[in-house]
């Protein structure tokens, strides 16, 4: 019997479905009300999916500086902290482009 | 024994006991109202865990959204292009009831359909935007309603307005009624007016719009201000709740709305009445005194109901404005938080970002963003963070922000239903 729950105990698990996505870290899921995961006819915002974590990084941290000019980006940078933009850098670069 | 012992632990590893996981696999979400929130919520859910059976309760197979319905009322929009189907949020495996929930039994955790259905639930989202409190200005009802539109709910009240406006004789009168807060999309009646302006200037410049509002202050006031003075120099005027503002009392067969401090005969009317939380929030329990639903400000549960969240416009948010960016963030953070829930863990405290941009005319675009986590029990704005664009505008900044409000919309709508 403990050798037939076995394979069950895999796909359970994996059934349990992807923990990641649920797990995307806070702020994180905000930004494709701009940023769209998929392309978007006639957008001039940027897709930021797939693109590298220190890109992000510096980018967020220009924009707080007020070093790289914005709209809302300076703005809404503020709100995070190095810890927080780095988390939500590398959760974005872990996205399909 | 020992492989027992070894399952166990590896299921307790994952987070998930194995009865815990089969119950979560198995979970019924039920969603009313299929907005900016619900209808992403929906989705978001199925696409964190495909497992789910998440079932979108919403009547109209055609969502007419309300941003950028302004851009209707002025000539630069056709309003079919603020249409959008459920066929996308069906592709992605959503259940959509094409009827209205009648009762929600929180007890029970049922849903009774106009249909004469019922839906059972594990975990229940209530986004059901707003209702009009019919009785807050005297003589303004639903018949009223045709003669002087709100056109606050997109669709054919949005066309009626257009309609007059344009049926409207050069050097008439428009006059809107805007409320006290907490209403749908604070910057709205003010970016109704510029774009108004905007098509009186071009098509009937003798015109003259009179905004009576019930408040003193409102969203981006400053920016809106400068751009009426430097586009519309005396065609709005804006007359504040401590000027006699505020409308009591409305007169549909003559167009004439009464203020605390007189009467004003238009050619065409404006008012966008008190709102409350859309009537199913109050039948199921969630909305309190005010009309309006507390909840929690990490899965946006209600306080006043278990397993019943609330999102969107008939929500109390803290801070965050009642906006379809707000709706539609807050809707994705409740979504992963709800999915940790079935899972017996506990949801992360969230970080929650809004972005509204108004247009002050067709090419001049201005915004306001805010970052909000809990505090205290509430969404809290972070101090030092969000904000009005800048008052002086550098580098063409305002055609950009044009630019990026369009770009935002397709954007989202996209997400939402695409």
């Amino acid at each position: 019997m403990p050798r037939t729950l076995l394979p069950g105990l895999a796909s359970m698990i994996l059934l349990a479905g992807p923990a990641t996505a649920a797990d995307a870290p806070p702020g994180a899921s905000s930004c494709t009300g701009c940023h769209a995961p998929k392309k978007v006819a006639d957008s001039v915002i940027p897709r930021i999916a797939g693109r590298k974590a220190s890109d992000i990084v510096a980018f967020m941290r220009e924009y707080r500086s007020g070093t790289w000019p914005s709209s809302v980006m300076g703005r809404i940078a503020k709100g995070l902290d190095d810890q927080q933009t780095e988390a939500i850098a590398a959760w974005l670069a872990a996205q399909p482009e | 024994m020992a492989t027992r012992r070894h399952f166990l632990k590896l299921g307790a590893g994952a987070g998930l006991a194995p009865a815990v996981a089969l119950a979560q696999r198995k979970a019924k979400i039920v969603v009313i109202g299929g907005g900016f929130g619900g209808a992403t919520a929906a989705r978001t859910l199925k696409a964190l865990q495909p497992s789910l059976q998440v079932t979108l309760v919403e009547p109209n197979p055609v969502y007419t959204s309300c941003p950028f319905s302004n851009s209707v009322l002025a000539n630069l929009r056709e309003i079919d292009q603020q249409q959008f189907r459920y066929d996308g949020i069906r592709g992605a495996g959503v259940t959509v009831a094409g009827t209205s929930a009648t009762a929600v039994d929180a007890d029970a955790k049922t849903v009774t359909l106009a249909d004469g259905n019922s839906l059972s639930y594990d975990r229940l989202i209530i986004s059901p935007g707003i209702d009009f409190d019919w009785k807050a200005i005297q003589g303004y009802d639903e018949a009223a309603a045709e003669k002087m539109p709100h056109a606050w709910k997109a669709g054919a009240q949005t066309v009626l307005l257009r309609r007059q406006l344009q049926a409207m004789d050069d050097g008439g009168l428009v006059v809107m009624s805007a409320p006290a807060n907490p209403f749908r999309c604070p910057p709205g009646p003010y970016e109704r007016a510029s774009l108004i302006a905007y098509w009186l200037k071009i098509w009937k410049p003798k015109s003259k719009l009179l905004l009576l509002d019930a408040k003193d202050a409102f969203s981006k006031q400053r920016l809106f201000q400068n751009g009426w003075a430097e586009l519309y120099p005396g065609l709005i005027e804006w007359v504040p709740l401590s000027q006699g503002g505020k409308v009591t009392a409305v007169d549909p067969a003559t167009l004439t709305l009464t203020t605390e401090f007189g009467a004003h005969r238009a050619a065409v009317a404006n008012v966008i009445p008190p709102q409350r939380a859309g009537a199913i929030a109050a039948q199921a329990g969630v909305a309190d005194r005010t009309g309006w639903c507390p909840v929690e400000p990490v899965a946006f549960e209600s306080t006043l109901r278990p397993n019943i969240h609330v999102l969107g416009d008939a929500a109390i948010m803290g801070g965050m404005p009642k906006s379809a960016f707000a709706a539609n963030a807050q809707a994705k953070v409740c979504a992963a938080a709800i999915v940790k829930l079935l899972a017996g863990e506990k949801p992360q405290d969230p970080i929650v970002i809004n972005t509204c941009y108004s247009l002050v005319a067709a090419d001049y675009g201005i915004s306001i963003a805010g970052v909000y986590r809990p505090n205290k029990g509430q969404l809290t704005d972070i101090p030092g963070a969000g904000g009005t664009s800048p008052l002086e505008a550098v580098g063409g900044l305002r055609g950009q922000e044009a630019l990026y409000a369009s770009s935002w919309f397709r954007t989202i709508t996209a997400e939402t239903f695409g």
